[in-house]
């Protein structure tokens, strides 16, 4: 007896279908945060991110090489140098990145610094 | 010899933008080492075949390449050449004409045609690479001065011992000489037999000293069999003054070390460590 004779006459061919989802958001323009620490052996490398950034933010960011032992490079967006100083600012954002890191990787990090003033004058 | 007649030219080369990837696809395609990199004709970097192990291939060459590249004038000497990888600690040079890669220069393809100007028993540089270094010293303005030491009664000793201990003997003083050189002021070679010259920029005053303490140390060494080695040694030193011309100078030097030659000659004689043939002007030399 074949195989084919035993197959139910009644059954018919099986369907192919697709579910379609999408989400769709805002391109981050550009694709990243405040600052970027670049691993030394990063997929990417800082030359690469400078020219990312030159051509969809034109002056906005700066590229600083580091002597580090994870990171090659750090790429910060110039204005969060008008509230904190580099020398601050960038030890701070190099020590809490190397505790997570590795120099395989590019780590993005989003900075928030609120300025508290408080003056007093006289009257 | 330069390195323009050992150079492998127009080399293939890479843009910086292009991939780790590419550049290691054209490595392997081509079997070569290392590529330099060229942005618009101009040498930006080198990236190498360990540039390419240790980087991430979807890096840009521009991310993983050396950007110090250490390049040389075709005119460049191979002694020249072979101090610059040495002094560096590279495989390669690359070879510029008007700022435009023209070539570029393996640390083997250096060894393999300078081994036929160095002494296979002592590893000194032979008589050639003297004239040579002495001739660019001189192309500098700088001041030399030629050493030449001459071992005494080498001959009998040779005899005496045979010439396997007398081979043996040679690299022993080649050594000895070596330590009492100073790196980038004197510079060593076996110039014939039982002969030793050196180049230095050192001041005449100073070479005579130098040639002292190769005298001094050679009578002080302890050598195979309780033999005495001495040497004898002679002192000549010369200054450019006329205009640059690269053919006279070499000749002006062989004039120089047949100055330093008879002087040791003179020592010998009068049984003397140094005599001092005297700072000549070589326009009147030459």
């Amino acid at each position: 007896m074949s195989l084919k004779s035993l197959v139910p006459s009644t059954q018919s061919a099986p369907k192919r279908k697709a579910d379609v989802t999408m989400r769709l958001s805002e391109f981050e323009i550009p694709p990243m945060q405040d600052v970027l620490l670049v691993g030394k052996r990063a997929p990417i490398g800082p030359e690469s991110i400078r020219r990312m950034v030159t051509a969809l933010s034109p002056d906005q960011y700066e590229v600083i090489q580091l002597e580090h032992d994870i990171f090659e490079a750090v790429v910060l967006k110039k204005a969060l140098l008008k509230l904190l100083p580099e020398e601050e600012l960038l030890p701070m954002v190099q020590e809490e990145g190397a505790r997570i890191a590795t120099d395989k990787m590019v780590m993005k990090a989003q900075v928030n610094i609120v300025v508290e003033v408080n003056r007093v004058v006289d009257l | 010899m330069r390195v323009v007649d050992v150079m492998t030219r127009d080399p293939l080369t890479i843009d910086p933008s292009k991939s780790v990837e590419r550049a290691a696809e054209l490595m392997n395609l081509y079997k070569i080492g290392s590529l330099p990199v060229v942005e618009d004709g101009q040498l930006v970097g080198i990236i190498t075949s360990r540039d390419v192990r240790l980087s991430h291939l979807n890096r840009l060459v521009a991310d993983a390449m050396s950007k110090a590249v250490v390049v040389v004038s075709i005119d460049c000497s191979l002694w020249e050449a072979k101090e610059l990888l040495e002094q560096y600690g590279i495989e390669r040079l690359v070879v510029v004409k008007d700022q435009r890669v023209v070539g570029i220069v393996t640390k083997s393809q250096l060894y393999a045609q300078l081994g036929r100007h160095i002494d296979a028993l002592t590893g000194l540089n032979r008589a050639e690479f003297l004239q040579r270094k002495a001739a660019e010293l001189l192309q500098e303005d700088q001041e030399v001065a030629i050493v030449f030491v001459d071992l005494d009664n080498f001959g009998a000793i040779d005899k005496e011992l045979g010439h396997v201990w007398g081979d043996r003997i040679l690299q022993q003083v080649a050594q000895v000489l070596i330590s009492v050189m100073e790196g980038g002021v004197d510079y060593l070679c076996r110039y014939a037999g039982d002969e030793f010259a050196v180049v230095t920029i050192r001041p005449l005053e100073d070479a005579k000293n130098l040639a002292l303490r190769m005298v001094t140390a050679l009578a002080e060494e302890s050598w195979p069999h309780g033999v005495k080695i001495t040497g004898s040694a002679g002192v000549a030193g010369g200054r450019r003054s006329r205009p640059r011309s690269e053919g006279n100078e070499v000749c002006t030097v062989s004039d120089l070390v047949n100055m330093a030659s008879l002087a040791s000659t003179k020592a010998k004689r009068e049984t003397r460590p140094v005599v001092v043939a005297g700072l000549v002007d070589l326009q009147e030399v030459g």
